[in-house]
């Protein structure tokens, strides 16, 4: 029997050996892309490799932990030894996409495997045919780059000579690489050291129980969360522009929530087939996005735990593009990710209106600039930017921010210009892109680049162009996202995913897609208009044209108002729940 | 006699501290006054000071943190880079919460209207892109005017390499806005990166008349009491600064209380000649560690105002609004005595974050407090004395505090009151460990290795639990205890900090550039040092530099001692400091990259600032009470004020009762007062 002060104490130290780990990696990691984009995650594990306690919760690696471990146990069976660090990355056995490299280490106690540290990192690159191992283009995983089973890097101790050389010898920039794993061997080690003073204190017995207890304390959390949710059926479709191989090609993507008593499962199937395009998620990334959107409509953020599992099942058929099967190439599957977030938000949406946000800006538009400078010098320069939330029930989106599906820093423009032949010129909110609404969406964030040197290779992977961030309850859609390209004053607008020159004096242009609002705009107060119209972030003939506010200098005409209001609401008729066009457009 | 005086302003109290020649002390408490500090300040030196000539005072406010938490700043604008204004209100991206929908950022400190814009372009290496337009700043003045703005920050792009086009807009602001507050961003931080930079001119400018008024008002009433001596403010840093350079910076003071306790630490363990020590400092809402190390201070570089207590997990940041400036590196949790202590959905305990604070305060000081607290906890167990606080001046309900937490805690957890209040104790132990923990630990310090300095008011009740838990073999109550902050006030130097980007291979250093760059950063130490009035022979400096491995993408700090080849020598520096930290150093070879210098120029006092002991209080304490304590149950437990120990050593359970604090030696720790003046348990 544990009482509950020994639960919760025991509770606190596991999760804080979680954290300390994961600041170990961030500070002594070499990659940027661990630092601004914190792709990573830390976590310590039981014997057969449930989820105890996580680090750093990147919603993205929600549960992928003990899937990768999982599998690595069936490998090894009883073949661990006080010493091993086993590694993997590869997504057909287990892993996410070749950049992410897990590290596991057994925690021995009592001659018997009490624990696993576990560690998970999005390294710079993994060899294949692009720097930074993940173009969209892609169309079959061998040539993504170095795919690593479930191996042992170090046996009783020992590193294993041999795999460090394949490791080495196989991607562009080894130092880096090393030295991240260095990073993610000295996390494992700290987590060795807590636990173990765990074990001094409650012996193994007395651990094991109460990991149990830590798991079944944030099963019966998300069990009161989803108890206390009407139950339901929904079922919602949005859309992928195209995967880059067949332009133009819309890709399905539907989800279907069954919620009953204190159970969840998000269903994928319906879902399109796998494409050729490198965007095709494995289960455990789909099963990330999907957790998270859960986790954002239960009332309690409970500790990410096996527990917390347990109460929500996920489904994605085989074969299709939430779990690609052999040969799918994956590299680029974080556009997908972003996706089925936010499909799965629309499901939830469906059930619990009140709880759920509009659609976001659809994640993140990856850019890479890269080539020589004037004094041959190589370059490459990946930047995500990203930045609006949809309107939410209760509030308007917020701009500038994070998608909830990722917790991405941005790059700062002196430290862009300081580091590459690269002028940036803008980095600011556009008007009119935030979905109208009682509440409005997030508005759009633009970025423009000046090529300094002889030329470059640009590849932008962006999406939201055709299928636009959906509306709720009456609140109208998002802008698209745009890609103008070209000198200043004559640039033409170029496909939203595209690998192309950028010559000397040419800039480009990328606009993030607007997100969506909630609720009719004709409800939105007045005062609200008058706000975003002296910020600048809605012009007066949008305030007309979205809002039925009509506005003269600062001030509202209230009479005005009312009237446009009026007749704007008798010719719209009633609005769509979910609105994937620009509400004026269905104005006669 | 001439008198130094500290005085530390807190949410509820001000605290003063004056230190007479012969080392003698005088302490008053008084409430806070939140409308106007100065009023409560004013009443503290009236009751202190009796005709006294007054040598210093040194000061520790929160009026800066207030202003911003409670959005009462200046009417504020920005003047930025055409096409980059959305830079200070896009930060960097980040959110400090997951999977929280009903996460909104804290509202920028300039709106979008008055961010304005003028046409320029500096390159990253100083030279002119694009020429500044006159016709675009006489309009941004136009509309600052036109707008009545108070205050006016300006951060154009690359003024750290450059500070032309910066230093022209605010000769033109200057000119044409007579008595509005200009802060300019190469002035307050000439280092990369926009958005730090941004951030913190804007705090600067948003703060500065609130503390420019302040600082007035005080003044005035410091004369009211015959006091001409200079004002002194602490910084976020743990320097003090004059009071004129603190209304021109007044970014650097913002985390200036917390930041007091730690340095009085410092110099008592120069002092005492401790290598390793770890602060403690346990107040009513939150509790605070921090670090020395051979008598320094452990400083981080950033810090967020505004965001609340941490997670355990500090690397979720964005929650306030970023400072890059060196302050005291301080891990705060949220677990005080008003901490409340409650059941979560699922049934298990958990102690704060929430606080019933001073007022309602805990079910014991029947102000209509409902939910138990750590302080109800505390004289539940015997540990507070039931006859009250304060020398009885604050008077305490035992028997309601007992039934509190029988109903809302015991009773639930299927456990007894005194283990159900002894395990909440325990939880709240545990929260504060985290906070040593992220200051210890986590920089790749064994904990075991330290000694443990607590105060606060509540700090004392705790430390020798927590350190038993830690394995920390011995814990210093210094005297105050609840008022060592603004004891420390009078402990600390004048400090100046300048740091200077300049990243350069250490495999192949351009010893020129480098030797120019610690002379400049040297100079303007010495001429800040020289404007307060020390003469050289009392002037210290401490050069350390921001290095990595190439390829790494974050820095570590390592100090370079007075006379080093800082070429020749940093490589290996910084490899020890690497090996410290993450436990691992890189393969022989491995290039070192510079990024930065900074330099710390302190100002020494001309006599020492430490008095040789601090004879303890008597005070009237009762003999001896019962107290629970696990494996033991309710023991008879002696009481006794300071200088009782003296008459020691004891072995515990004992209790300490003071009139600011209580100190708990729990069964079988040895207890002693040490020739300071200092309680020392030690197990």
């Amino acid at each position: 029997m544990i009482d509950a002060i020994t639960a919760e104490l025991f509770r606190n130290a596991v999760i804080a050996i979680g954290d300390e780990m994961a600041l170990t990696i961030y500070r002594a990691a070499y990659s940027g892309v661990l630092k601004n984009i914190m792709d990573y995650s830390t976590a310590v594990c039981d014997a057969r490799g449930r989820l105890v306690a996580q680090g750093l919760s990147l919603p993205g690696h929600l549960c992928s932990i003990p899937i990768a471990l999982q599998s690595c146990l069936r490998h090894f069976g009883d073949d661990i030894h006080d010493g091993d660090v086993l590694t993997m990355n590869d997504p057909y056995d287990g892993g996410m996409h070749l950049p992410d490299i897990f590290v596991f280490r057994p925690i021995f106690a009592d001659g018997v495997v009490v624990a696993w540290a576990a560690t998970i990192c999005h390294h710079t690159d993994v060899g294949g045919r692009v720097p930074g191992s993940n173009a969209s283009d892609s169309t079959e995983i061998y040539a993504e780059g170095l795919r690593i089973p479930p191996l042992k890097l170090h046996e009783r101790g020992v590193p294993n000579a041999t795999l460090l050389r394949m490791i080495e010898r196989n991607v562009r920039l080894p130092g880096r690489v090393m030295g991240d794993l260095r990073a993610q061997l000295a996390a494992c080690e700290i987590a060795a050291r807590g636990m173990g003073d765990l074990v001094s204190r409650h012996g193994v017995d007395g651990v094991r129980a109460l990991m149990d207890e830590t798991m079944d304390h944030s099963e019966r959390l998300a069990r009161h969360c989803l108890a206390e949710l009407p139950d339901g059926e929904a079922s919602f479709t949005d859309w992928i522009d195209d995967d880059q191989i067949d332009a133009g090609v819309p890709i399905k993507l539907v989800c279907t929530v069954r919620k009953q008593g204190s159970h969840m499962v998000l269903d994928w199937t319906g879902s399109a087939p796998q494409v050729k395009g490198a965007i095709n998620n494995t289960f455990s990334y789909t099963a990330a996005a999907s957790f998270t959107a859960a986790k954002c409509v239960m009332s309690i953020n409970m500790p990410n735990n096996d527990g917390v599992f347990r109460c929500i099942e996920v489904i994605a058929p085989p074969g299709t593009i939430t779990n690609g099967v052999l040969p799918a190439a994956c590299a680029a599957r974080g556009l997908t990710g972003f996706r089925v977030a936010d499909c799965a938000f629309g499901a939830l949406a469906k059930l619990y209106p009140d709880r759920v946000f509009a659609a976001s800006d659809g994640g993140n538009t990856g850019i890479t600039i890269g080539g020589y400078d004037s004094e041959r010098r190589p370059f490459i320069y990946v930047d995500f930017l990203s930045g609006a939330w949809g309107a939410r029930p209760w509030a308007d989106g917020l701009d500038g921010n994070t998608n909830m599906f990722a917790n991405m820093a941005s790059f700062s423009v002196e430290v862009i210009e300081a580091e590459n032949p690269l002028e940036v010129l803008d980095y600011e909110m556009l008007p009119d892109t935030g979905g109208p609404g009682k509440f409005r969406g997030g508005v759009s964030l633009r970025r423009t680049w000046r090529m300094l040197a002889e030329e470059g290779v640009l590849q932008v992977r962006a999406d939201r162009r055709t299928h636009l961030p959906y509306g709720l309850q009456g609140g109208g859609p998002g802008t698209p996202s745009r890609n103008l390209l070209g000198r200043e004053g004559e640039e033409e607008l170029v496909p939203a995913k595209l690998t192309m020159t950028l010559r000397a004096g040419e800039m480009f242009r990328h606009e993030l897609p607007g997100a969506g609002g909630w609720g009719s705009p004709l409800d939105r107060d007045p005062i609200a208009v008058a706000k975003d119209i002296r910020d600048g972030l809605v012009t007066i003939a949008g305030a007309a044209r979205d809002y039925g506010v009509v506005a003269t200098g600062g001030t509202i005409d209230e009479g005005a108002t009312r009237e446009l209001r009026d007749r704007l609401r008798a010719e719209r008729g009633p609005a769509p729940d979910v609105a994937w066009r620009p509400l004026h457009e269905a104005t006669p | 006699m001439s008198l130094r005086i500290g005085i530390d302003i807190g949410g509820t109290f001000t605290d003063l501290v004056a230190i007479a020649a012969d080392g003698s002390l005088r302490t008053h408490k008084t409430p806070s006054t939140p409308a106007d500090y100065s009023i409560g300040i004013d009443t503290g030196l009236r009751a202190l000071l009796h005709g006294d000539e007054v040598a210093a005072v040194l000061h520790a406010t929160t009026v800066g943190s207030n202003t911003i938490l409670q959005g009462v700043g200046a009417r504020t604008a920005l003047i930025t880079t055409r096409g980059f204004r959305d830079v200070l209100e896009i930060r960097d991206l980040r959110m400090p919460r997951l999977y929280d929908m009903g996460w909104t950022k804290p509202p920028p400190l300039v709106e979008r209207a008055l961010r304005l814009e003028v046409a320029e372009k500096t390159r990253p290496d100083g030279g002119i892109a694009a020429a500044l337009d006159p016709a675009s700043v006489a309009a941004a003045i136009r509309r600052l005017i036109a707008e009545r703005v108070e205050s006016v920050a300006i951060c154009l792009l690359h003024s750290y390499a450059n500070p032309r086009h910066e230093q022209v807009v605010a000769a033109a602001l200057r000119a044409a806005l007579p008595g509005v507050a200009i802060s300019v961003s190469h002035e307050i931080l000439p280092e990369i990166k926009e958005y730090p930079r941004t951030s913190t001119t804007v705090v600067n400018a948003y703060i500065q008349p609130a503390l420019r008024a302040y600082l007035t008002a005080l003044n005035a009433r410091l004369k009211d009491n015959g006091i001409f001596a200079g004002l002194q403010l602490m910084q976020s840093n743990g320097g003090l600064t004059s009071a004129p350079l603190a209304a021109e910076f007044p970014a650097r003071i913002v985390e200036s209380g917390p930041a007091a306790g730690v340095v009085g630490g410092a110099v008592l363990a120069r002092r005492l000649d401790l290598k390793r020590l770890v602060t403690l400092d346990m107040g009513g809402t939150t509790a605070k560690a921090g670090l020395v190390e051979n008598g320094e201070v452990l400083r981080a570089e950033a810090m967020e105002v505004g965001a609340g207590v941490m997670a355990g997990a500090r690397l979720l940041v964005g929650a306030g609004y970023m400072l890059k400036l060196p302050a005291i590196d301080l891990a705060e949790v949220g677990a005080g005595g008003g901490s409340i202590c409650a059941l979560d959905a699922a049934g298990a305990p958990k102690v704060g974050p929430a606080s019933a604070g001073a007022d309602p305060g805990p079910v014991c000081y029947q102000r209509g407090g409902t939910a138990s607290t750590i302080t109800d906890c505390n004289l539940a167990l015997g540990y507070l004395d039931p006859a009250g606080l304060a020398g009885g001046t604050l008077a305490l309900d035992r028997d309601a505090a007992w039934a509190a937490i029988e109903t809302q805690l015991a009773r639930p957890l299927n456990l007894g009151v005194e283990q159900a209040a002894h395990g909440m104790l325990q939880l709240a132990s545990a929260t504060m460990m985290r906070a040593i923990r992220a200051v210890s630990v986590e920089r790749g310090r064994d904990v075991r290795e330290f000694t443990m300095l607590a105060f606060g008011g509540n700090g004392p009740l705790f430390a020798a639990g927590i350190a038993a838990e830690l394995g920390i073999a011995e814990v210093i109550v210094p005297p105050m205890p609840g008022l060592f902050s603004a004891f420390g006030l009078l402990l600390a130097d004048t400090e100046h900090h300048a740091t200077r980007s300049l990243r350069m291979r250490l495999d192949a250093p351009d010893r020129g550039l480098l030797d120019g760059a610690i002379v400049s950063l040297r100079d303007s130490a010495e001429n800040r040092l020289e404007q307060e009035g020390f003469p050289p022979d009392r002037r210290a400096f401490a050069l350390s530099a921001l290095a990595r491995y190439v390829g790494q993408s974050s820095e570590l700090s390592v100090s370079l001692p007075e006379g080093l080849d800082v070429a020749a020598a940093l490589p290996e520096a910084f490899a020890e400091e690497h090996a410290r930290t993450y436990g691992f150093r890189a393969p022989t070879g491995e290039p070192v990259e510079l990024i930065a210098l900074s330099i710390i120029g302190r100002g020494l006092p001309d006599t020492p600032r430490l008095p040789d002991r601090i004879p303890p209080v008597a005070a009237p304490v009762p003999e001896g009470r019962h107290a629970w304590f696990p494996g033991t149950g309710w023991t008879y437990t002696p009481v006794l004020d300071r200088a009782a120990l003296a008459r020691g050593p004891w072995v515990g359970p004992v209790i300490v009762q003071e009139y600011d604090a209580t100190c708990l030696v729990p069964p079988g720790a040895g207890v002693r007062l040490d020739g300071f003046g200092n309680i020392v348990i030690s197990r």
